[in-house]
């Protein structure tokens, strides 16, 4: 948003002078920048047709022809790119955008080195330099914004004054000679920006052209002023003092005075309303501070300047990286925090209001449900195999010796009985925060589950890179496409047509099959039995050559069989008889029905994330030592006992790193809800909550406190995974 | 070629893709935009008095194209150094379908085909969220065209739109009934141009049916409920509802609360609603949800093509009403633009009749969209005062109607244009102007006119979990008093 401190005016129309003079400005500057494209235009294309030259005649042997067809090929490259570039609007702006910042950021980037070379050596021209620099920055920023009057003058006298306090500074040894020199002028550059200051800046958009005027002028209280610079200056005493009195309290006092005077000349004060006067006093005041305290630093012996020489090269590299982090993400996040606490357009402090409201309302966090969820069947069988799971490992462990030990199969059931009991959990307790947490166990449990499970029974396997390919494939599928695909995989028709939606289609269809009693009814039931049949004889043979688990899990997998064709006799599927006897086709409601709504989103997630993690934990699994593996084999280790106590500790890692990875995704979860259901019939989240807060009803202030809650939840996941990587790194 | 120099060709050929990226968004139209492909607008003689325009029609469904040609009177000024040429005007809105959006974007090519100007209209379903985004971001449209005066309202305060400047303003009066200009105006300052007209309390439903069945069309409230039971009991299946519209889900179960309170409790306790002198989770809205939501839950009253009346969009319900999976059909008037190709309208196909009232007073519920500008710049005021024209009203119908199939169908636009060429309209088209113009009590769809955060929020929100049955009515109607700003 822009910032709308002073009246805009009506229609942006400008009866001002200021206006006239910007337009004109405006129409010269157009004027140049033409000369300049073209300029850069034609450098670009011969630019281009040189190196593509120089590339091929360097290729290797330099024959005639070679030599050729370097040229020719340059000058038709050449040719193409300046044929591009003047027809081609957007080619051209964007190429011309690329090559000025680029030439741009060498030529700032020499000359900041060629400038930290100076030191050790010639300190003086670095200091001249230094103070000429700062002057002309400060001075072009003022002009640039048409704040001060006679702007070409003052910014060549600023400049000039800049250079010569510089190097003063950096010649003259004298304690009281510098002071005077520092506050002249600091004092003399003050009152250069402030004497010729306007009473608003006004900003001119070249594109929009919009016009919008800054108010800088600030009206002074000299109370207010001289209390700030007292209090800035007792804290400037205190911290000194606190530090351990390293330095004479000069600097601290004077440090903490100047701040203090700059936040109640520049901040407290209304800007806008006051006179030059004051802006004189502010200007000059901050100006004699800040001279003062350039002043009082003597100059820097030979190893300290060596050293300003060798850390200035460190923050000529990080600078660019840091700007733009901090323009785009420390900022924003400031921002975020700052408006979390205002009201809904952010033009008034309200405390804590919005975090209240959050948690008072009942959409976002809901807590009415929790006596259900003791009720619900998933909650008993849940606790159920909980229990059973850790009394038979408790039984099982105190035979071998320990309080309690998990084998697969036990460990196992627990897991299944924690999974079971926290969607009990889930489905029961409504709200936006629940939601997310919900989403956050499903996709992370089942999504790292199912990819670590692929990644092992696909390992060395015969179709082993297609298998891998084919689920890793969905990854590639944007979460907004994703989205909309199943949209149709749920899709619901009116139960009088035929289903269009595949799931709904398939239910349907079973239900049909189920109700008809023909020859397709009979064979689904033979095969589903022979198939149990089979996994029944493969349980029994995998159990007498000690392969427990596979025997396990084979017979395990043959229950829903049995249990299928059982169903299907005696009717399953999408149907539904009304109370006259009639029998109706019944679909599922896959995306409207709360609260499992929410688990047919999550499996669009899991479905895109399943290939992520399955490559990760492939390749943890493959970088297992392999004479770890034959060491355990040696040793007489089952393939499940080599899988649990060799490998699994072994991917311990990745295991960290995959799931902190897809809970911070997850936790940001938005295009799926957006697409499918838009946060409606309960699966609202909280990056969706926040956009609609923030961006639909335009309440700011909530949204921000969204996505603070939003950002404080993901804190201690990144901290772990960054210090895991930091030890790893260690 | 060394190595090195393929990687340094490399990076700066990787660099000018991303930059090249980075420069199109900058411009680039909105994603998911629907682009309007339907209608193609190609001026190809000018004469001193007239514009020959091909129009070519194309649907998903009609595979062949129609080619119709139409002389559109226009006076060309010809004039040598035209101010507008070379300008270029975005104008964004709710409007998305093929026959809506292209109609649209024709009547707005006709202009600027005078002027030597681009005027490109997008379209979008979401348009209620991303004008906000667009909004608050700093990177508005040039012209927005909003069907909600409270929105306008919002954004008007906030500073965000511009006042329309005398000139124009003088136009619009000279065309547009005071009415319907009121709500363009907030605080006394007019930001808005009406350009289009909606008659929302219209129930949709083919008289051969209920000639066939033996039905009449039903005069009171209580008539209509008896008649509902009545198909029901006849094995028909009475209503076509859906409420879904992607991020704007809910609306048209608004527009029954909004018809069925105009009916039961009169216009001043609409208006007091609206402007929340009575709370939102007032008894008497209370009986009116449950009134609708009870008439809904009757087993066997509805059909919703998309499995139930929360997961159907709305525009679904056209089909089938016409292939007669349901009777009735209760939606505005625009509607008939959502009718498949070539559904005659009349006493032969899909005709209408008045949502009826409770105590015979006849009240109606309208709507409409208004455009207001984000950019003060000539080129924009010139298309706002084309806006205003009788001119641009004509053209939108004409391209409506051929976008419909031309002739004797409904294009689903009205005009509010007091000087719009009436013979343009069908006269069902004229009977719905002149219910507009001149009914005793007409009021503004309500959900448009409440603050944001409550007409395009949480009322529609609420009313979707109501309607799915996520919430009793009472939970919904708290939820949403306790959400107005």
């Amino acid at each position: 948003m822009r910032g709308r401190k002073g009246d805009r005016s009506r229609n942006g129309h400008f009866r001002d002078a200021d206006e006239l003079d910007g337009r004109r400005r405006a129409r010269r500057m157009i004027g140049v920048l033409a000369v300049l494209n073209f300029a850069i235009n034609i450098l670009m294309g011969s630019g281009v047709a040189a190196a593509a030259a120089v590339l091929i005649y360097r290729g290797g042997s330099t024959s005639t022809v070679r030599r050729a067809a370097a040229v020719s090929s340059g000058i038709v490259l050449g040719a193409l790119t300046l044929w591009g570039v003047f027809t081609v609007e957007k080619l051209e702006t964007t190429a011309r955008g690329v090559v000025i910042s680029i030439l741009a950021s060498a030529l700032i980037f020499i000359l900041a080195n060629k400038l930290f070379d100076l030191p050790p050596s010639r300190w003086s021209l670095f200091t001249t330099l230094i103070g000429a620099g700062f002057a002309l920055l400060v001075f072009a920023l003022l002009w640039g914004n048409r704040a001060i009057d006679d702007p070409v003058l003052r910014t060549m006298v600023a400049t000039l004054v800049g250079a010569v306090a510089g190097y003063l500074l950096g010649t003259v040894q004298h304690r009281w000679g510098r002071l005077v020199i520092g506050v002249g002028a600091g004092g003399l550059l003050g009152a250069l920006a402030t004497s010729g200051m306007r009473s608003v800046i006004l900003v001119f958009e070249l594109e929009q052209g919009a016009f919008e005027l800054w108010p800088i002028l600030p009206r002074l209280n000299y109370g207010v002023l001289a209390g700030a610079t007292v209090g800035g200056a007792v804290i400037g005493l205190l911290l000194w003092q606190f530090r351990g009195r390293r330095n004479p309290p000069v600097r601290a006092l004077l440090l903490g005075a100047t701040l203090g005077f700059l936040v109640g000349g520049w901040l407290l004060p209304d800007l806008g309303t006051g006179t030059k006067a004051n802006a004189l006093v502010a200007g000059i005041g901050a100006g004699i501070g800040l001279g003062a305290l350039l002043a009082l630093k003597p100059i820097p012996d030979g190893s300290k300047r060596g050293r300003i020489e060798g850390s200035s090269r460190a923050y000529i590299f990080l600078i660019p990286a840091l700007g733009f982090i901090a323009t785009t993400l420390i900022i924003p996040t400031l921002r975020t925090l700052f408006l979390s606490f205002r009201d809904t357009r952010g033009q008034e402090y309200v405390g804590f209001l919005n975090y209240g409201d959050i948690f008072s309302s009942p959409n976002i966090f809901n807590l009415d449900g929790w006596t259900g969820i003791f009720g619900s069947k998933l909650f008993i069988v849940g606790a159920l195999l909980l229990l059973i799971g850790v009394v038979v490992s408790i039984v099982v462990g105190r035979r071998s010796g320990y309080t309690i030990r998990f084998s697969p199969g036990t460990g196992g059931v627990s897991a299944i009985g924690v999974v079971l009991v926290a969607f009990a959990v889930f489905a029961a307790l409504r709200g936006t925060i629940f939601n997310n947490l919900w989403w956050v166990f499903t996709v992370t449990v089942l999504s790292s589950s199912a990819g670590l499970a692929i990644a092992v029974l696909a390992d060395r396997a015969r179709w082993e890179s297609l298998a891998k390919s084919l689920i890793f494939m969905p990854m590639a599928i944007s979460f907004v496409g994703a989205g909309v695909i199943w949209r149709f995989m749920y899709l619901a028709r009116d139960v009088s047509k035929p289903q269009t939606g595949v799931l709904n289609t398939v239910w349907v269809g079973i239900g049909n099959l189920s109700l008809s009693r023909g020859i397709g009814f009979f064979v689904a039931i033979i095969l589903c039995l022979g198939l149990a049949i089979l996994l029944g004889v493969l349980a029994v043979r995998a159990w007498r050559t000690g392969e427990r688990t596979i025997g396990v899990g084979a017979a395990v997998s043959a229950l829903p069989l049995i249990w299928f064709a059982y169903a299907l006799w005696h009717g399953v599927g999408g149907f539904e008889v009304r109370e006259n006897g009639d029998i109706v086709a019944s679909t599922i409601q896959f995306v409207q029905k709360a609260p499992y709504n929410n688990m047919w989103l999550m499996l669009v997630l899991i479905w895109i994330q399943t290939g992520f993690t399955m490559v990760i934990f492939s390749a943890a699994i493959k970088a297992v030592p392999g004479d770890l593996l034959e060491a355990a084999r040696v040793d007489g280790a089952s393939e499940s006992q080599t899988f649990w106590r060799v490998i699994i500790p072994q991917i311990y890692p990745t295991i960290g790193v995959v799931t902190t990875t897809l809970i911070v995704l997850v936790m940001k979860v938005f295009d799926i809800v957006k697409v499918m259901t838009n946060g409606n019939f309960g699966t609202q989240v909280i990056a969706n909550e926040m956009w609609q807060r923030a961006f639909t009803e335009l309440n700011f202030g909530l949204g921000s406190a969204l996505a603070v809650v939003l950002f404080i939840a993901v804190l201690p996941i990144l901290f772990m995974n960054i210090r895991r990587i930091q030890k790893a790194a260690v | 070629m060394t190595r090195k120099s393929i990687r340094i060709f490399a990076l700066m050929a990787a660099l000018a893709l991303v930059a090249v990226a980075c420069g199109d968004t900058a411009e680039a139209p909105p994603p998911e935009t629907v682009v309007v492909t339907s209608i193609v607008t190609q001026i190809e003689t000018v004469t001193e008095t007239e514009v020959v325009t091909s129009v070519v029609t194309e649907t998903e469904t009609v595979t062949e194209t129609v080619e119709v040609e139409v002389t559109v009177p226009v006076e060309v000024e010809v004039e040598r150094e035209n101010p507008l040429a070379g300008t270029t005007v975005t104008v964004f809105g709710p409007e998305s379908s093929s026959t809506e959006a292209g109609a649209h974007q024709a009547a707005l090519d006709i202009f600027a085909a005078q002027n030597g100007m681009t005027i490109q209209y997008t379209g979008h379903r979401g348009f209620s969220d991303l004008i906000n985004a667009q909004a608050a971001g700093g990177n508005p449209p040039d012209i927005a065209v909003f069907p909600q005066p409270g929105k306008i309202a919002d954004f008007a305060r906030e500073g965000w739109l511009l006042p329309i400047p005398d000139d124009v303003l003088a136009t619009m009066n000279e065309n547009i009934g005071a009415a319907w200009n009121a709500f363009g105006n907030v605080d006394g300052v007019q930001y808005a141009i009406p350009t289009k007209a909606d008659l929302k309390s219209l129930v949709w439903y083919r008289p051969a049916d209920f000639a066939a069945a033996g039905y009449e069309i039903p005069t009171t409230w209580d008539d209509l409920k008896a008649l509902t039971q009545q198909m029901i009991d006849d094995g028909n299946v009475p209503w076509c509802v859906g409420i879904e519209s992607g991020s704007a889900t809910g609306w048209a179960f608004t527009d029954w609360v909004e018809d069925l309170t105009l009916r039961y409790q009169g216009a001043d306790f609409y208006d007091q609603w609206v402007d929340h002198s009575i709370p939102f989770n007032s008894p008497e809205m209370n009986a009116i949800w449950t009134e609708i939501l009870d008439l809904w839950n009757i087993p066997g009253a509805v059909y919703a093509e998309g499995g139930t009346i929360s997961s159907t969009f709305f525009g679904d319900n056209g089909r089938p009403l016409v292939e007669g999976d349901c009777m009735m059909h209760r939606q505005a008037s625009f509607f008939s633009a959502f009718f498949p190709d070539g559904t005659p309208f009349g006493p032969e196909g899909v005709d209408v009749f008045y949502f009826p009232s409770v105590s015979g007073d006849r009240p109606v519920l309208g709507a409409g969209t208004l455009v207001a500008a984000f950019r003060d710049a000539p080129e924009v005021w010139a298309v706002m005062e084309y806006y205003a024209t009788p001119q641009h009203a004509d053209n939108r119908q004409r391209f409506q109607n051929l976008a419909q199939g031309g002739g004797a169908v409904l294009s689903g636009f009205l005009s509010p244009n007091l000087n719009a060429n009436l013979d343009l309209y069908q006269p069902l088209e004229q009977s719905f102007l002149d219910i507009l113009f001149t009914a005793e009590v007409v009021r503004f769809d309500g959900s448009d006119l409440m603050p944001a955060a409550v007409g395009s929020g949480s009322f529609w929100s609420e009313a979707t979990s109501a309607v799915n049955g996520d919430k009793t009515v009472e939970e919904a109607i708290d939820a949403i008093e306790a959400s107005w700003p």
